[in-house]
């Protein structure tokens, strides 16, 4: 190995390596931050992801690959990082004044986004089943940690041990999927495994070990039969790391599900079959079940599993306009669901926990600003134009149909249909309810610099879409 | 570059509703409102002026790309028979704002930007000519129409306002696939124009006809999927009342006149019995449904599903008089039915009571609005000098035309509308003044009275002399039947 290829290597992972760097000064800096500064962590934490996604920027004008096949810096990374750069700039600005009220504002907290953050941009590039490996690992653990933050509450405690549990079974079954490909075809490189593979795609052992590592991904989207864990974690988890892994992690594992997908190996055998009938159920059990939450992180939850369905049609669809429609899904996601997520974290103050549904009744009248913007979140989540939220459903129609999949694209819409159902329930309180209390929403200049951002895209990319489709599709075909 | 007329038209209310959200006193906020939805109209009527009658050409298009990598255009457009909706729009627009003056004391405001998004997304939906542009428009009126239901309404708003939209949207989702299913048979186009000019094998037309049909068919609405209507009228405030019947439920029939007729033209032939059944189901069903109703609400809104019953007989009458009279019968009801559901309106802010029990002998005490009323409840039974005659009488015979026994059956609807109306008209306005005594009506005020007056006028002039309103359809109309029978079944 020479230096200039070594000089190669550290270029291409120059993001990682300026989160991960970044990510350990600050764990050391950080014990020198007194009582009361808390902001400079959140600045530096800022500043640090601003940087590395300069450096995404600057270094993405070509296709580097490193560390002999394990690592790729494709335009396919460089969406996903900056769909992971969003989501973690946003959950730093909510987090300053909720950290405060919930008193879980140490360094380590935002360690650990950082570290996670570091995480999922290496499942984004990796491209060996060993790396997706490293990168999940790191991305996890570091969230079943932040999910048990607030130390003195029962929930944060229970939904932490069972993440870690349920974790470690679907990362064990993915490790044992890689075991199986490799003993197959000699390799855990993507590409190789491909072409190690001469006979029948559809090999029972092959198919096997595709099906484990699909199962261990469709874990991290939260996807059933694998869901679970979802709505207990995002409902005892610090409301700030729900919407981080509502978004994040749940990006980042749609990154490996199309990377993985993108591979012939994967694509050859029938195991499109599988994700079909996943993302069918996914979307049927997140669109009923969120019909009777009353609490409003637990239907989050809900409604982000009937999300990770629907954006599971788009890797269905397969083929440029599939996965450049799960990339746009996802991003659009990002905007929308960080959005509500940051009006939800606003409630939160005093003693007012602002989890139930039905404390939000009369809002718009004494804040119908916020109302609006909410009622913005919530549209867009149904899928309703002009927001964003529909040209993202519309997008994965578009390359269903393309593929044939007319049928799945009907199952899509009427289910989205009873998901509409309890976003507008949402708005109905609101709107048309009397309010019974007042509200004091803890509303920072950061906050709004949150809601204005997210407000931004979700009405922005529905009334524009056709810069960010070219975006996702050039990234797409780039991959 | 043109003048892009039709642009102003349609973002004129848009900008009156930016405008309203940075007022803070509701009477600024009213003449605001009114100002616009004033402006919008004059600016329907330059267009009305300015339509070239001898074509069936698109007028005043506009077209700029959106979003290139989908073939998605922003692009607009009028013919005869849009040209009269969004003329229709933009009347009952400032009408609806008159309406609401004092009958919405709280959230002027959000009601006025609901009301005044409502009237942008409802004129974008007839000038769209992009697919793409037109569901959206098409689908975001549900967001305010929501709001004006759901908020400003009667004690049951909220489950109409549930009611319509989940109705509304299931109906449309599927709408939405069909036209993604249109846009890769049509070779990747959204464009309304070069989709009409496909010809499609039978099976697409059929299962598109389908898919179709379940939108528009909420949206009119025909039996059996109407149960929403009756529940959001009777909830809706009164200017949302007359935005339903007058403008929402033409939707439904434009969207087959725009979208089912020329594009799927053999599908349409091949199914126009089945629509002229339902056409006359809608029509009987709907009347008898009227003739029990003791809200007067409920009873115009049923007489509605009635009424269109005949708009959508006329177009699958698929001849000349049957489809000229059902496009002139969607104005017609649009001005009728929008103004019965005014006058329920009134006499409801003066009483608070809407059972047609507690009237009596009106014409007594309000013998101006009375006199009105009359003239719009025998509109609505189509006495011959009024709009409707015109228009029922040319669906009818073109019903005949078409079919026998639905034309038949479509007579006795036309009679039972005549019971009911007059039933209704007899309880509530004549007889001994039994509601004088419990409640202080005063006569329609000059407020008022602008609002009644221009619908009074069309009643008329439409009654007495359709030709120009006849002739604003014509070429569309007859460009229409040639694209249904020339690709058709060649009949």
């Amino acid at each position: 190995m020479t230096g200039a290829t070594l000089f190669q290597w550290v270029l291409a992972s120059l993001p990682e390596i300026i989160v991960i760097t970044g990510a350990c000064i600050l764990l050391i800096l950080g014990q020198l931050v007194r009582q009361g500064q808390e902001q400079l962590l959140v600045w530096a934490s800022v500043a640090i992801v601003l940087i590395a996604a300069l450096a995404t920027l600057m270094l993405a004008g070509e296709v580097r690959p490193a560390y002999t096949g394990m690592f790729i810096a494709d335009r396919f990374a460089v969406f996903f990082k900056f769909v992971f750069y969003l989501a973690t700039v946003l959950t730093f600005l909510l987090s300053r004044k909720y950290a405060d009220i919930e008193g879980i504002g140490s360094s380590e907290y935002y360690v650990l986004l950082l570290f996670a953050l570091s995480g999922m941009m290496i499942m984004a590039s990796a491209t060996d089943l060993l790396s997706i490996y490293v990168g999940l690992e790191l991305m996890v653990l570091c969230t079943y940690v932040l999910t048990g933050f607030l130390r003195r509450e029962r929930r944060s405690n229970e939904a932490a041990l069972k993440y870690v549990i349920l974790g470690a079974v679907s990362t064990g079954i993915f490790l044992y999927g890689v075991s199986l490909v490799y003993g197959l075809t000699g390799t855990t490189q993507l590409d190789a495994m491909a072409a190690a593979v001469t006979g029948d795609p559809r090999d029972p052992g092959l198919l096997l070990a595709v099906v484990f590592i699909v199962a261990g991904l469709v874990f991290k989207v939260g996807a059933v039969p694998f869901h679970m864990w979802v709505p207990d974690v995002y409902e005892g988890a610090p409301t700030t790391i729900t919407a981080f892994m509502s978004v994040g992690p749940k990006a980042a594992g749609f990154a490996v599900i199309l990377r993985v997908f993108l591979n012939p190996l994967v694509a050859a055998s029938d195991v499109w079959i599988i994700v079909a009938v996943i993302a069918v159920v996914t979307m049927a059990l997140g669109s009923f079940v969120a019909l009777v939450q009353d609490n409003f992180k637990r239907l989050l939850a809900y409604s982000s599993i009937a999300h990770a369905g629907f954006a599971t049609f788009g890797v269905v669809a397969g083929g440029a306009d599939g996965i450049a429609s799960v990339m746009l899904y996802l991003l659009i996601y990002a905007f929308m669901n960080l959005g509500i997520f940051g009006a939800v974290i606003m409630m939160r103050n005093g003693d007012f926990s602002g989890e139930v549904i039905e404390d939000y009744a009369g809002f718009a009248k004494s804040h119908p600003g916020l109302a609006l913007l909410m009622l913005l979140y919530l549209f867009s989540l149904a899928g309703i134009p002009p927001t964003a939220g529909f040209f993202a459903k519309f997008y994965v129609l578009v390359a269903l149909v393309e593929r044939g999949f007319v049928f799945l694209a009907v199952i899509a819409v009427l289910l989205s249909a009873v998901a509409a159902y309890f976003y507008i329930r949402i708005v109905m309180v609101i709107y048309m309810r009397e309010p019974e209390r007042t509200f004091d929403p803890a509303l920072t200049p950061l906050v709004r610099a949150t809601l204005a951002c997210t407000a931004a895209g979700t009405i922005g990319i529905g009334l524009f879409p056709g810069w960010f489709l070219r975006l996702a599709q050039h990234s797409a075909f780039g991959g | 570059m043109t003048f892009p007329l039709l642009s102003l038209v349609v973002f004129v209310p848009a900008a009156g509703a930016a405008v309203l959200l940075f007022l803070r006193n509701d009477d600024a906020v009213r003449w605001t409102a009114l100002g616009f939805t004033v402006v919008d109209f004059a600016l329907s009527v330059a267009m009305l002026v300015g339509f070239d009658t001898t074509t069936h050409e698109m007028q005043f298009t506009e077209t700029r790309p959106w979003v290139p990598a989908l073939g998605i255009t922003y692009a607009l457009g009028v013919d005869g028979i849009s040209a009269l909706f969004v003329f229709l729009t933009a009347l009952l627009g400032w009408i609806c704002v008159l309406a609401s003056w004092v009958a919405i004391d709280r959230k002027v405001k959000e009601f006025m930007v609901s009301l005044l998004s409502m009237q942008a997304l409802m004129l974008g939906v007839f000038c769209a000519l992009d697919l793409f542009l037109f569901y959206v428009f098409w689908e975001a009126m549900l967001i305010p129409m929501y709001l004006i239901i759901g908020v400003w309404g009667g004690d049951g708003r909220v489950y109409a306002a549930f009611k319509f939209f989940l109705y509304t949207l299931a109906g449309s989702l599927l709408f939405l696939i069909g036209v993604i299913v249109l846009y890769f048979h049509g070779g990747e186009t959204f464009d309304i124009l070069a989709l009409t000019a496909q010809d499609l094998p039978f099976r697409i037309q059929s299962w598109l006809f389908f898919a179709f049909l379940i939108a528009f068919a909420v949206k009119v609405p025909m039996v059996p999927v109407h149960t929403w209507l009756p529940d959001a009228h009777v909830q809706a405030p009164t200017a949302g009342s007359i935005i339903l019947a007058g403008v929402l439920l033409k939707m439904g029939a434009y969207g087959f006149l725009r979208f089912s007729l020329p594009m799927l033209p053999e599908a349409s032939v091949y199914y126009s019995t089945l629509m002229l059944a339902l056409s006359a189901l809608a029509i009987v069903y709907g009347g008898f449904l009227a003739l029990a109703q003791d809200d007067l609400k409920k009873l115009v809104a049923y007489s509605s599903i009635s009424h269109m019953g005949f708009v959508t007989m006329g177009i699958f009458a698929l001849n000349p008089r049957g489809l000229e009279g059902g496009i002139l019968q969607m104005f017609n009801h649009g001005v009728t039915t929008g103004a019965l559901f005014l006058f329920v309106g009134l006499i409801y802010e003066r009483t608070h009571t809407r059972s047609i029990a507690d009237y009596g002998g009106l014409m007594k005490v309000a013998p101006v609005y009375t006199v009105f009323l009359a003239l719009f409840t025998l509109s609505s039974m189509a006495l011959p000098g009024t709009n409707s005659f015109v228009g029922e009488l040319l669906v009818l015979s073109g019903g005949f035309a078409a079919n026998l026994a639905v034309g038949a059956v479509a007579i006795l609807g036309a009679l039972l509308g005549a019971a009911y109306l007059l039933g209704m008209y007899r309880k509530v306005a004549l007889g001994p003044a039994s509601v004088g005594a419990r409640y202080k009506i005063r006569d329609v005020n000059a407020r008022e009275m602008a609002a009644i007056l221009p619908l009074a006028v069309f009643v008329l002039w439409l009654g007495l002399y359709p030709k120009p309103f006849l002739n604003v359809i014509d070429a569309s109309v007859k460009h229409l039947l040639t694209q249904v029978h020339g690709k058709g079944s060649g009949q």
